[in-house]
Formats: C-alpha cells, sequence, structure tokens
C-alpha cells in the first residue's frame, strides 16, 4: 500500500509547512541532465540480435527530439505497483486496459492510470518487464528489463515517448524500441505483445487476471485523462492533427485513426484497424522484397495479430477462430505461422517513423470504437 | 569625476525608494478601503482558481464511479520527500488528493505556495489600480490601467501548463515555444512587480491625504 487515507486535514497541514521549508532544493529532474542520479543501477536492459527497421538515423532522431514540457521522471514511473483480482473491480467493464500474460500470470493495466505514468516496471510471471504507454501516440509496448528499471525522460520524438533506462541513461523511444542516444544507441530492446482491450473483455478471456490499482506511490486525478476521452471519443484523441510535429505526414488517413503496426529488420506494415475487424483477415506486403503477412483479428479482444505468410497460405475465418490451410480452429493468437510483433498506433505517428510503410485497407475515422 | 558618476546611481536608488514608498503607501491605503479590499480578495480568489484550473489540480472529476466516496482524503506516503520532487519547470508533486462529490483537488504544498503568492500579488495589484482610479485625483492614474495591471497575472496563468495551453488554442508546439514556456512564470513575476511598482508610483502620498 503506497498511499494511506486520513480524515484529518491537520496533517496536510504540517505536511505542506515542512515541505515548502526546502522546495528550492528540490531534486533536480532538468530534461537535458543525463545523469544517473537516479539509476536504479543494475545491468543494461536485455537486448535482442536482430532489429526492426529504422527510415532515421540515430543522430537524427536525436535532434529531432523535443522537450515534452516536463522534466526527466516528471511524469513519474511506476515502480511499485499494486494489484487487485480483475473479478473484485468495480471499473466499468469498457474501460481500456493494457493485458499482458507471461509465464501463466495475466496482468491489465488501466490505460487512465497509464496515461498519467507511462511506465510501469513490473513482474509479471517471474519476469521483469516494463509495461509502457504513450497517450500521444497510442502505443502500448512491453519490454524485457531485466535488473534496470525504465523512466521518462520527459523527451519526445515524432510525439513518442522516449523512455531512458536507469542502468546506462540511453534513450529508447518506445515505438522503435530502438537506442538513439547513449550507450545503447543501434541495440534493440527484447519486446513483448501487449493486448489493448476492455476490462470486461480481458476479464472474459482471463478471469484470474490482477488488474493495477491506483496505489501507485502517487496522486494524481485518475479518473481525469490530461488529453481527452476514449469515451466517448473527443479532444487530443478526436483531433486531426498533432500536438508536437511529425517526423512525416502521410496524405491520406486521420492522424488519429488506429493502425496495427508490424516491423521486420526489412521494413514496416500497417494495417487499418478497423478495417481489420470488420475483414477479420488481411493480406499485405512488407519490406522491399516483399515479404508475404497476413494479419487476423481477434474479435473477443478487439486487437489484431501480424504473421509471416511466406508461403501464401490461405487464412480464413472459421467460427471465432480460423482456418489456415486444410486445419481450422486455431485462436487468433495462435496461428501454426511466425508471429511478428504487433501493436495499435495512430496513423500519423505509425507514418512518421515509418514513411515507407505499406498500409493494408481503407483509411477510417479517429480512434476505432474502443 | 567619481561624483558625477555616483550622481545617476544615487538618483536611481532614490527613484526606487521613493517608488516603493508609494507603492507600500498605496498598497495600505488600497486595503484600507472596503472596495480595495474586497478587489483583493475577488481577483485573489478567482486567480487561485485559475492557477490550480491551469495546472490541472483541480477539476471535476469524469466518469465518476458510482460507488466512489462523497468525500475523500488520499495522502502519499511520505509526503514530506515527495513534495518537493520537480514535475516540470514550477510544477511540483502533488502530495494529496481531496475529493468532494465530483469535485477534486490534489494539493501540491509549493504550487500551492506558488499560486498564493501570484494571487495575492495579481490582487493587490488590481486593488491599487481600482482604488486609485476611484479615488481623488492625487492618483495620476486612467481606468486603463487596471486591465495593465491584471495583464502580467492572467499571462502568467498561461505558464503553468504551457503545451496544454498550445494545445486548446490550436497551435502546434516548437521547440523555441516549449523554451520560451520555461520562462513566462517569472517573467510575469517580474512584470506583476513592476506593474504594482509603476502603479504605486503613480499615488501621490501627499496629495492622498
Amino acid at each position: 500500500m503506497n498511499s494511506t487515507r486520513r480524515a484529518a486535514l491537520a496533517g496536510i497541514a504540517a505536511v505542506g509547512g515542512a515541505s515548502l521549508a526546502g522546495c528550492l532544493g528540490g531534486r533536480a529532474t532538468d530534461s537535458a541532465g543525463r545523469s544517473t542520479e537516479e539509476s536504479g543501477g543494475g545491468s543494461p536492459p536485455p537486448t535482442v540480435d536482430d532489429g526492426y527497421h529504422i527510415a532515421y538515423e540515430a543522430d537524427g532522431l536525436v535532434s529531432e527530439s523535443l522537450d515534452g514540457g516536463v522534466g526527466k521522471d516528471g511524469i513519474p514511473s511506476v515502480d511499485e505497483p499494486a494489484f487487485r483480482p480483475i473479478e473484485e473491480a468495480d471499473s466499468p467493464s469498457n474501460e481500456p486496459v493494457f493485458g499482458v500474460v507471461r509465464g501463466g500470470e495475466a496482468k491489465a493495466y488501466p490505460r487512465r492510470i497509464l496515461s498519467h505514468h507511462e511506465i510501469v516496471n513490473d513482474e509479471v510471471g517471474g519476469e521483469p518487464v516494463a509495461v509502457t504507454y504513450c497517450p500521444l501516440t497510442g502505443t502500448a509496448q512491453g519490454f524485457h528489463r531485466g535488473d534496470t528499471t525504465f523512466g521518462v525522460s520527459g523527451r519526445l520524438v515524432n510525439s513518442n515517448l522516449i523512455m531512458y533506462d536507469r542502468a546506462t541513461d540511453s534513450w529508447w523511444p518506445q515505438m522503435l524500441a530502438t537506442g538513439i542516444d547513449g550507450p545503447m544507441t543501434g541495440e534493440t530492446l527484447d519486446e513483448f505483445s501487449v493486448a489493448w482491450t476492455t476490462a470486461g473483455e480481458w476479464a472474459a478471456r482471463h478471469p484470474d487476471s490482477l488488474l493495477m490499482t491506483e496505489e501507485t506511490g502517487y496522486v494524481r486525478r485518475y479518473d481525469s485523462d490530461p488529453y481527452g476521452s476514449y469515451a466517448p471519443l473527443s479532444g487530443y484523441y478526436s483531433r486531426d492533427g498533432t500536438r508536437f510535429p511529425p517526423l512525416a505526414s502521410p496524405e491520406e488517413g486521420h492522424a488519429k485513426s488506429v493502425v496495427v503496426g508490424a516491423r521486420t529488420a526489412a521494413g514496416a506494415v500497417a494495417f487499418d484497424g478497423a478495417t481489420l475487424r470488420s475483414e477479420r483477415v488481411l493480406t499485405g506486403t512488407v519490406g522491399e522484397g516483399g515479404a508475404a503477412v497476413v494479419a487476423v483479428a481477434d474479435p473477443a479482444l478487439s486487437t489484431g495479430h501480424v504473421y509471416r505468410n511466406p508461403d501464401g497460405v490461405a487464412v480464413d475465418p472459421d467460427g471465432d477462430g480460423y482456418r489456415v490451410g486444410d486445419e481450422g480452429g486455431f485462436a487468433a493468437a495462435d496461428l501454426p505461422l511466425e508471429r511478428l510483433l504487433a501493436f495499435d498506433a495512430m496513423w500519423f505517428a505509425w507514418y512518421g517513423f515509418y514513411p515507407d510503410t505499406a498500409f493494408v485497407g481503407e483509411h477510417t475515422g479517429a480512434g476505432d470504437g474502443r | 569625476m567619481a561624483a558625477e558618476t555616483a550622481a545617476p546611481a544615487e538618483s536611481a536608488r532614490a527613484w526606487l525608494v521613493g517608488s516603493v514608498r508609494r507603492t507600500a503607501f498605496a498598497v495600505r491605503a488600497a486595503l484600507g478601503r472596503r472596495d480595495g479590499r474586497a478587489t483583493a480578495a475577488a481577483v485573489a480568489a478567482a486567480y487561485l482558481v485559475a492557477y490550480h484550473l491551469g495546472l490541472g489540480h483541480l477539476g471535476v472529476r469524469a466518469g465518476a464511479v458510482a460507488s466512489a466516496p462523497r468525500f475523500d482524503l488520499v495522502v502519499v506516503e511520505g509526503p514530506v520527500a515527495l513534495a518537493t520532487r520537480r514535475v516540470a519547470p514550477f510544477q511540483y508533486e502533488p502530495v494529496a488528493l481531496l475529493s468532494a462529490g465530483p469535485v477534486e483537488y490534489l494539493f501540491a504544498p509549493v504550487n500551492a505556495v506558488v499560486g498564493l503568492a501570484l494571487a495575492a500579488l495579481v490582487g493587490v495589484t488590481l486593488a491599487v489600480s481600482v482604488v486609485a482610479w476611484r479615488g481623488p485625483a492625487a492618483c495620476r492614474i486612467g481606468a486603463g490601467a487596471g486591465a495593465a495591471a491584471g495583464l502580467p497575472g492572467v499571462l502568467s496563468g498561461v505558464a503553468c501548463c504551457g503545451p496544454a495551453f498550445l494545445a486548446v488554442i490550436g497551435v502546434q508546439a516548437s521547440a523555441g515555444l516549449l523554451a520560451a514556456f520555461r520562462w513566462f512564470l517569472p517573467a510575469s513575476v517580474a512584470g506583476l512587480l513592476l506593474t504594482l511598482l509603476w502603479v504605486g508610483s503613480r499615488v501621490d502620498p501627499a496629495a492622498a491625504r
């Protein structure tokens, strides 16, 4: 428990008076500061050998990065999250959550809490992980973190959160999952899949899941989103514009329409999310070589998955699941094909990072009804 | 030679001391009147509310949960250490959340003091302006001075929430604009103090007696 409830205002007065004495000596959290004063130490975060396609040089991305208006760790990561069984939670069933399953354990992280913290350093199924969310690009991604933790650098590139790791202080734009500054420049983080779904859908799929609570160690107005609302769609999430300059702008499509994006070492591909859910199966190619990929919707979680399909095997809906070639009954997340890591993103953000991306589907409006 | 160079400095110092004295007199005189006190209190209260709204520390809960308690107070663990954590330029960590029905207030001690100081400055400046405007001819001040006096205060309210404000007016943030916002609040405080000195210097204590 990080918060305590007290009935008396007297405590507040005492707290205020005592803390004001040291108000000018607060911890330095300048976004330009690159010190590791708050380093959680530990070893550098785990990386993978196979990097992703990146359309820009690292130093170009650094020069395009902007101060987001808050200092380093000004948006505090949650390093000791608290949970309760999702079946005991009284949150609305349509509340957006980010679902993670690792090592047989399921956890859900409410979007409304992560929009105030952006990073949760946690353990799921015994694995140290960071579950991250950038409200301005609408991206939720998970990373293995080893024995270090990630924090919010306070800087943005292409409106996307730049994380830093507390072992080496390297900069990691979330969507790229690749170091752009510091000792780990050019390295690629070990990423895992995060499902953007709703509390009701996640609880139906994983009734034993845990749900992150508001006991984060900080107080915030968690029911109030500083950027807008997803239900109903309003504010930043519905406007056909961005708060910060994008790296590149597409000629077509609403900036805030949602795509399911996947990248390989050769290139990137984006499937329009609403089109995918209505069509259930979309096919496309990725990279210069034109490697075939197929995307399938997971209707129960209102999300999608992307697979390599080098042999062009036929994939069709089969009840709630899918038929692959002659065999049926496969779950959307479990087709007998090589799965690519895919995540939802706002179209402007995906195109900004991957202007050479392939696009599949019809361009739709802002959001996608979640 | 030395006497020649010392003269302008001495003169500036004398002017400053005189202005401060006149301003102190004007403030005392303004707050000694009922309309002055009412103006100061109303403006300061309105400013304080606007300041906290701008920070996002005060507002109405969206999507209220039916089971949410009517009144609630949540205090973080280790509030003294957390209160001085800077989250943005001139913005510090809240340590308590007070809920009263749908209204929520995040208490950040440092920002509460900054807000009170700014509110007092704006309130006093406008009180002096209003009293001088309504007062005797001894106060050489026009009707426009009131608005001019309040402008720095209004601008300082914007300083707390730069990028969010840009989003409201539909302007995309550039690096230069974001850097400028860092200096908005100290510039506003300086502007308020200069405005107060200017308004005060227009008051002639001898004639006002």
